[in-house]
Parts: structure tokens; sequence; C-alpha cells
């Protein structure tokens, strides 16, 4: 895993987070510095319109951007549904 | 204080790419948002926005949305629309719990916008209720921007279906 690192230490704690729990992170923007990207894209996924979630380079409030990164993760349906599994690559 | 509440739009043909679109949102201010771009023809923002109430955080994030992509049209502002799952995540309890809280006063519960296989609220009606009765705490910031996200929704609606006959159906189904 050889990506860019995201300057905030926040955010970039949040994506190696969302990593952990399977999501790509793709990097690319200028605003925005990049997206995240859900493991389960399938039928039955209801993350809906944050299944690919965007990532600001400089959020005003970077402790804010990441705790909503944190909650698009944990609330994802099938990752709950599925629990402690790992996701299928 | 910070509020927390989401912005759903539909795009249009010729305005949906959503890269670009992300990159309007940012010069618009909306840099306090988490833009979803996951649904194709659908844009949504997670406002974590900070105001002195939830109708300015509101209100000024509609107008930062429309200011960057003026064609985006709202469908939905959130939370307000909810299932009973949703009220119990919320509030912390169980669905089971709530579900009998539900079915235990039935003449007094607030009616649902739809009935069905799954059942439907406004979320203010339901923490307002819920308020009433002793033993919940309920973080007073989301009953406020649940309040104010059910009158940007139904604002819309009845802009998109005008209300003829307000007496009459008064009358007839209150």
């Amino acid at each position: 895993m050889s990506r860019p690192l995201h300057p905030k230490k926040e955010i970039e704690a949040a994506l190696s987070y969302a990593e952990e729990e399977g999501w790509r992170v793709k990097i690319g923007g200028s605003h925005a510095w990049g997206r995240i990207h859900c493991p389960y894209n399938d039928n039955e996924c209801r993350c809906g319109e944050f299944c690919i979630a965007s990532v600001w380079s400089t959020p005003g409030n970077p402790e804010s951007h990441a705790r909503a990164l944190r909650r698009v993760v944990d609330r994802c349906s099938t990752h709950q549904r599925r629990g402690e599994t790992e996701p299928k690559n | 204080m910070e509020y927390i509440f989401t912005l759903k739009y539909q795009l249009t043909d010729r305005d949906n790419e959503p890269d670009a679109l992300v990159e309007r949102l940012g010069a618009a201010g909306c840099d306090d948002a988490l833009v979803g771009v996951g649904q194709p023809g659908r844009l949504a923002l997670e406002f974590s926005r900070e105001a002195s109430s939830a109708k300015e955080a509101i209100h000024t994030a509609l107008a930062d949305v429309k200011s960057a992509i003026p064609s985006a049209c709202l469908i939905e502002a959130s939370p307000d629309l909810v299932g009973l799952t949703d009220v119990a995540d919320i509030v912390g309890v169980s669905r089971q719990a709530m579900r009998k809280l539900m079915l235990a006063h039935r003449a007094t519960f607030p009616i649902p916008v739809h009935e069905g296989s799954t059942s439907i609220w406004h979320l203010a009606e339901v923490l307002d209720w819920l308020e009433k009765r002793d033993g919940y705490q309920i973080d007073a910031g989301i009953v406020e921007t649940a309040r104010v996200a059910l009158a940007v929704n139904v604002a819309k609606e009845t802009l998109r279906h005008p209300v003829s006959g307000r007496g009459d159906m008064e009358r007839l189904t209150a």
C-alpha cells in the first residue's frame, strides 16, 4: 500500500482506518484530495451516495472531517451485518 | 455549536460529473461537508456546520450548494424521515424496545407519514413525544436539527404540490 499520506494527521488516521476496513483510497483533485470507495459494491449495499465519499485537502476543521469519514465507514450496513468478517477482495 | 445534517440532491444529466462538482462545492465553502457521489445522478452532503442555530446552519448550507450547483434539486434534508431503527439508534435503545413502545401507545404515538412493511415518521415528532415521557435524554442539537429538516422538507413538498382547499382538508383529515 504505497499512496501519498494526507497532510492532516487526523484525516490520514481516518483514511488508514477506512483501509483497514477494506475501503480503497484514490488520490486526485484540487480542493479534493481524493476519495474513499466502499469495498462492498453490491445491490444490498445501503451506503448509497456515501459508497464513494470525497476527501478534502485542507478542510476548515480537519478533526470534524475525519470524524465524518469514520462515521461513513462505521455506518456501512454490509460492514455492520458481516460483523467481524473480512471483506472479500 | 456544530450541527450535523445531510442534504441529498438530484443532479441533471448536463451537470453530473462528480469530480467537477466536488471542486465547485469546495470553492463555495462546502468543505465542512462530506460529499457522497456513490450513486449516479445523486449527490449527498453530510454537513458538520458551525452555526448559532440549526436554522442558520441548514439554510446557509442550502444556499452554498445552490450557488455551487444551481441545477441541483433538493430531494431530502435529514435527519427527518425515519424508520423505527433510525429512531432507536438516535435515542440509544434497541429497535425492539422502540417498537414495543410504539405498539403500547398506538393512540398517542405520532402518526407516521407512511405505514406499511416499513413505516416512516418525522423524527422531530417522535423525539418530542419521547421527551415528554420520563427516562429519555435526547440531545437538544438533534431535536433542533430534526425540526428544521422537517420544515425544509415540508416547504419543498408544499412548493411542488400547493395545498388547495385547506379548510376542507383540515376538517376531513385532522
